[in-house]
């Protein structure tokens, strides 16, 4: 089915991208770049320190971890002063008629940890003027519990584990299609300007030649989607330790993860012989807005995005079968709704074959591109060779 | 391996590149194809190559009982007019990636790559990226692309193109390897000197027509090209007397004593000496004939597009 020549272009193409140092180099950055972020996060949270409050003589507020509430004898002019001169105190509340004045140098993140904090106490001290006892106003302040029970028994509800698998899974698409359409565009493109075609041309056929570079960046996009994957566990696994809890992926459903892999498998393809296709009508990408068409290919994940929420509805379920859309459509469906195994093997099968006739498509287009000799295709032309049967 | 080529034409948009053109190619020879730019050459190649198909006319090409009506690419070393390799890949990378997808194994290709890097002189600079590379040792390594999977027959555009005279040598060298190795050959070039010393065959195009077909003297036969004598006399003679001659249709003054002189028909040679030496004694005598570049340029010279009448209030 594949050539022996197709694997050898698909070989060259995934190393001619493949540059592992660079790559490591800027995984250790970005790992760099979320470590300096949270130690930042972590040296500048004022919520861990301390802080001390001036308050009038009969203000009757209780210390808490973070801010200690003092009483001093001086006058609130001194008080102020030595706020000023930035001794003593954080702030210096007083009172007016309308209610409390919170003196202070400047804006500070904890001000509003400060206002919570004297919010609170006003309430207590409102129930307190009402007779409520403490535990009356714990009560109050309980919000109530709502729980939903979904009829639908496959619904495997809101804002669960699983809604963070589907939406991880259409990142990782997003992260493939990315790397794929940037390599498709250069590499093919690239051969044009290099003028590397037409010897290609006289070793291999067009549909040989096409299902190689198709074959190459898919496994390049793959290997972006695995190791992105794995950067996200990584960064997980450091949270959780850093959170000082276990670390636990109960919450990975390795059965979604066994469904994902040939889903994204075949869109990935279906997308890079699309981009192929789109890439091969190209002459000049300096002076060709074609390029731009090939971002056709992430609409399937913002269209399954939009419809997330409703996994059993009419929109996702079209989605989920559409073979233009069913690879980030039905992984994401399958993470969030327990499906007959059927019906995830229907929509495979009707991927596979859309899949066949897009390699069959490309192959076609940069058969008849290349006979142009320089001049670039218009769409009626490419659709015309897409609907032919001339591929050699 | 045999080429027959039968009355081909193709046409792109109103521009007819090749109009009727025949002729057929033996194994083992070295076939050139000529003309200037625009004279059908490439629309040729490409046709071969099966890139694009005749719009009229055959094309047979046959192998060990078998035939095809172009090229097959098992059989085909090309090195087409559009050429280029990866820039940022070694010279051993890029070849070793054509020659794997002609079917070779690494370690073939890796012995033969030895071998045509040293005939070109790039053994030291396998390892380095082509970019590196002056635009003729590009070119040196692109023609080993064309041949490292040993072809039976070789199509090379232009493969003088880019190349100093002592690369040009040893491209006639290289393709006098080629034919040697038993392998046929088809180039187009507009090199003459180069052709002359090379080509078993040519065929001379102009505006997608042939203008002469055949071997280098079947071409000068089918030119009727003026024959011209150089000679040189121990006494001075004058211009004047030398056009007095029936057997003289042009003197040239070379230097004071010789002259290259054009014989006029239906004069034959002994007859135009027989005149000459009524006129004074002979010390050089040597018959002139016209090589491929001057064949060329007269044969060229005749096809040019007429130019169009001014017209005049």
């Amino acid at each position: 089915m594949i050539s022996r020549q197709s694997l050898i272009v698909a070989r060259w193409e995934f190393l001619r991208f493949f540059k592992w140092k660079q790559q490591l180099i800027s995984y250790l950055l970005m790992l760099g770049v979320i470590a300096a972020v949270a130690l930042w996060s972590f040296f500048t949270d004022e919520s861990r320190q301390q802080y001390r409050i001036a308050v009038p003589a009969g203000f009757a507020i209780d210390n808490t971890e973070q801010f200690q509430f003092q009483r001093p004898s001086i006058s609130v002019e001194a008080q102020l002063a030595q706020l000023q001169s930035d001794e003593s105190w954080h702030a210096v509340l007083t009172t007016s008629q309308d209610g409390i004045v919170i003196h202070t140098q400047s804006g500070k993140k904890w001000l509003s940890q400060l206002e919570q904090v004297l919010q609170q106490h006003y309430r207590k001290q409102a129930a307190l003027g009402m007779g409520l006892t403490d535990s009356q106003l714990a009560q109050l302040e309980q919000p109530v519990a709502i729980n939903t029970q979904y009829l639908d028994q496959s619904y495997k509800g809101k804002d669960t584990p699983e809604k963070m698998i589907a939406i991880g899974a259409l990142l990782l698409l997003f992260i493939g299609l990315t790397t794929a359409f940037g390599q498709v565009l250069v590499s093919i493109t690239g051969e044009k300007q290099q003028r590397v075609t037409e010897q290609l041309y006289a070793i291999l056929t067009p549909q040989q030649w096409m299902d190689g570079k198709v074959l190459g960046h898919s496994f390049s996009a793959l290997k972006a989607m695995f190791t992105s994957a794995l950067v996200m566990l990584l960064t997980f696994a450091v949270v959780s330790v850093f959170a000082e809890k276990s670390l636990d992926l109960a919450w990975l459903d390795i059965s979604v993860v066994l469904w994902l892999v040939p889903f994204a498998l075949l869109g990935v393809v279906l997308c890079a012989s699309f981009m192929g296709a789109i890439a091969a009508s190209i002459d000049d990408p300096n002076n060709s807005g074609k390029g731009a068409v090939m971002m056709i290919t992430w609409l399937p994940m913002l269209f399954t995005y939009l419809v997330i929420d409703s996994p059993n509805g009419w929109g996702m379920t079209l989605l989920s079968y559409l073979p233009l859309t069913s690879f980030a459509a039905m992984p994401v469906k399958l993470a969030m709704v327990e499906l007959a195994w059927w019906q995830p093997l229907l929509s495979l099968l009707l991927l596979l074959a859309t899949v066949w006739w897009m390699r069959r498509v490309a192959g076609r287009v940069f058969l008849r591109g290349m006979q142009l000799y320089g001049k670039e295709p218009s769409w009626g032309e490419i659709v015309r060779w897409a609907l032919s049967n001339k591929a050699d | 391996m045999q080429l027959i080529v039968t009355a081909i034409g193709k046409a792109y948009a109103s521009v007819q590149a090749v109009d009727k053109v025949s002729f057929h190619i033996n194994s083992g020879d070295i076939f050139a194809l000529l003309g200037p730019n625009g004279a059908g050459k490439s629309s040729i190649i490409r046709m071969l190559v099966g890139m694009t198909r005749p719009d009229s006319g055959s094309i047979l090409v046959s192998y060990q009982s078998q035939h095809f009506d172009h090229v097959p690419r098992r059989l085909l070393g090309y090195l087409p007019e559009d050429r280029g390799l990866y820039p940022d890949k070694s010279i051993e990378k890029n070849l070793l990636y054509l020659a794997q997808l002609h079917g070779l194994s690494k370690s073939q290709a890796l012995t033969e790559m030895a071998v045509w890097l040293d005939v070109f002189d790039l053994t030291e600079r396998r390892h380095d990226e082509l970019k590196q590379l002056s635009k003729g040792n590009q070119q040196k390594v692109q023609l080993i692309a064309a041949v490292l999977h040993k072809p039976a027959l070789v199509i090379l555009d232009e493969p003088f193109s880019g190349l100093d005279p002592i690369n040009q040598e040893k491209v006639v060298q290289f393709l006098r390897e080629l034919k040697a190795r038993g392998m046929t050959v088809i180039l187009s070039a507009h090199q003459m000197a180069m052709v002359e010393k090379l080509a078993d065959h040519m065929l001379l195009m102009a505006r997608g027509r042939v203008v002469l077909a055949g071997t280098l003297e079947q071409i000068r036969a089918q030119s009727q090209s003026q024959r011209q004598l150089k000679v040189a006399f121990s006494q001075p003679v004058s211009m004047a007397q030398l056009a007095a001659l029936s057997s003289i249709s042009r003197a040239e003054q070379v230097s004071q004593q010789h002259w290259l002189l054009s014989l006029s028909e239906p004069h034959s040679v002994s007859q135009c000496l027989q005149q000459l030496l009524a006129l004074g004694e002979l010390t050089q005598v040597e018959m002139q004939t016209a090589d491929l570049h001057q064949l060329y340029l007269t044969a060229m010279a005749k096809h040019q597009p007429q130019p169009k009448p001014e017209v005049t209030a």
